[in-house]
């Protein structure tokens, strides 16, 4: 279980992401690495977790990786083979603790924009909408973002708001009726980052290794909130990254494409 | 009909195709028994039902459940003007936005998962020639559970304080904000939809239109119960003794559903749980040339106009390939 310098960006992302999850919670996956991270957590330090699709199925064990959320691999050997209303019935019952979700931008209130760039009536680019993701960041208990850090993709304010974070500030998710704590992690290529307690946006945690804070800020389109001293993510151990790479993502279908 | 393909293809024992059902021609007689009258019609006279400016809704998660093979006759028959309130039909929503059958979709998310963005679709609006209105999934579910129930709307606790409330494009009547009578919770309220026609996907039925279904069933169930009128295409048309021998795999009961179609492979290139899996090749292939209006033409032309109809596209596909697609028994895939 040694450390070893020998791993990829997305191996350590997916090794931070599997860090949120928790023994026996329930956690709301979706397409790419948060699919990775969750199967790292359930094969490691959370064998109890239970893996909860928007589309219905629920408690899988897949045999093999899915490439979404819709894919038979994930039913094959699952406990409940339902529809999307019975899940996401449940998720506004309050019983999922965690979801993940991605972005095509993420604003300093950890808002997520996945509709359009440009104009919302003739956009410059329509992107595939909110699914699950704006249901999930209402009222999962809590919420984890993974997305490329690059500036374009982390302006002050998201041109569109699909996915609600913080909304303008402290007390804006309470006014909206909003259950979820909101997002609480976003996990980058970069860096890891938090959300300041007080005014709800974005701070640096940790830098990962090689990575310097004045990169993290070229990449940001905003001000980041950076503590007092700054910590490096925790690399991979040599078991999970025998896992990722020998059991998981054996043809490097989300990590180390080829 | 099916017989053509076969022998047209034939590469394997047909027996081995009959493991998937009992293929029975369209144009027999509804069957021996005079008591009950068969629902069983064409892919063709399914379509004829659909009048340009319809608010349609179809079947249809991710690479599953797509009626795919009922998509390409309302494209062969030039529909034209339709609404779509659809949750993640992908596969029909980026099909009939490429030939141009579209005006206007509600939508949570169209995603070719593994693949990309629906590029069709993201074109048509980006060209401004179909219009979208943004839901989220549990918000456009909602709509059609609203529906299933009777009621004229459902609170709901999504979408608040995002701009999914904020633009409206035409949906007028999107939401409106109220508080709980009891408890004063705020909530999201949101009316109920009753599309004109449900086009469904499953498994199988019998000639009475008691349908079935393996796996996870997407939002099936509140589209067909929210639906003035639903149709649907099947894997297999089984006998009714099949269908009671387990109840329990039924989602639509026949009093329900108007049509009955028998399409086996119907969802290809998407797949159908316990039958066959996503035909990784040709998605692959429809994905490349839906970033292109010419080359995505070619895929229509080859695909679709030239088939006169599924059976013609099946034997396009080839029963080698088709038989390489379908499940493995104990996996379901």
């Amino acid at each position: 279980m040694g450390t070893t310098t020998n791993f990829t960006r997305e191996e350590l992302m997916a090794v931070a992401a599997a860090q949120e999850i928790q023994d026996d919670e329930v956690a709301l996956i979706g397409t790419g690495l948060p699919m990775i991270a969750a199967y790292l957590a359930k094969y490691t330090h959370a064998p109890g977790v239970t893996l909860f699709f928007e589309s219905g199925i629920i408690g899988s064990s897949p045999k093999e990786l899915a490439i979404g959320v819709g894919d038979f691999r994930l039913v094959s050997g699952c406990v409940k083979a339902a529809g999307l209303y019975y899940a996401l019935s449940l998720l506004q019952r309050g019983v999922v603790d965690l979801g993940f979700l991605g972005a095509a931008e993420i604003d300093r209130y950890g808002n997520i924009n996945s509709t359009t760039i440009g104009d919302y009536e003739k956009p410059k680019v329509r992107l595939p909408g909110s699914g699950g993701a704006n249901d999930i960041a209402s009222l999962a208990k809590r919420v984890v973002i993974i997305v490329p850090h690059e500036k374009r993709k982390f302006p002050p304010r998201c041109s569109y708001v699909t996915t609600p974070g913080f909304l303008d500030g402290p007390g804006a998710r309470e006014r909206a009726g909003l259950r979820g704590a909101g997002p609480v992690r976003v996990i980058t290529n970069l860096a890891v980052l938090g959300f300041d307690d007080a005014s709800k946006q974005m701070c640096l945690e940790s830098l990962h290794p090689g990575i310097s804070l004045d990169e993290v800020r070229d990449n940001t389109g905003f001000d980041l909130i950076v503590p007092d001293s700054i910590t490096e993510t925790r690399t991979p151990t040599g078991e999970e990254l025998r896992l990722l790479r020998d059991v998981i993502d054996t043809e490097g279908f989300y990590i180390n494409k080829t | 009909m099916w017989n053509a393909v076969c022998t047209a293809a034939a590469t394997q024992p047909f027996r081995e195709l009959k493991q998937l059902g009992e293929f029975k021609s369209v144009t027999e007689s509804p069957g021996d028994n005079n008591s009950v009258s068969s629902k069983l019609i064409s892919m063709s006279d399914a379509v004829v039902q659909i009048e340009d400016g319809h608010n349609l809704t179809f079947s249809g998660f991710a690479h599953s459940l797509a009626p795919i093979a009922l998509v390409h006759e309302i494209i062969r028959q030039g529909k034209k003007e339709l609404e779509l309130t659809s949750m993640g039909e992908c596969w029909a929503a980026d099909l009939l936005s490429g030939a141009g059958c579209l005006k206007r979709v509600r939508l949570s998310n169209y995603m070719f998962e593994g693949f990309g963005r629906c590029m069709n679709f993201s074109r048509a609006v980006q060209d401004g020639v179909v219009q979208a209105e943004d839901y989220s999934h549990f918000g456009i579910t909602s709509r059609f559970m609203a529906g299933a129930l009777g009621l004229s709307y459902l609170p709901t606790k999504v979408m608040a304080g995002t701009d999914i409330l904020n633009r409206i494009t035409f949906d007028h009547d999107k939401y409106k904000i109220s508080e709980c009578p009891f408890t004063g919770e705020s909530y999201v309220l949101v009316r109920a939809v009753h599309p004109d026609i449900a086009f469904i996907h499953a498994s199988r039925a019998d000639e009475q239109g008691n349908v079935q279904l393996f796996g996870s069933s997407s939002i099936i169930d509140e589209q067909a119960r929210s639906a003035k009128k639903v149709i649907v295409t099947v894997e297999e048309i089984v006998d009714s003794e099949e269908i009671a021998r387990l109840p329990e795999l039924t989602v639509i009961p026949g009093f329900l559903v108007h049509a009955v179609v028998e399409a086996p492979f119907g969802a290809h290139p998407a797949g159908m749980y316990r039958y066959y899996n996503y035909d990784h090749k040709h998605v692959q292939e429809y994905w490349e040339k839906s970033r292109d209006p010419a080359t995505f033409q070619e895929y229509l032309q080859e695909f679709v106009f030239s088939s006169k109809d599924h059976w013609d596209y099946l034997k396009k596909i080839g029963l080698r390939r088709l038989m390489a697609l379908r499940a493995d028994p104990l996996l379901g895939y």
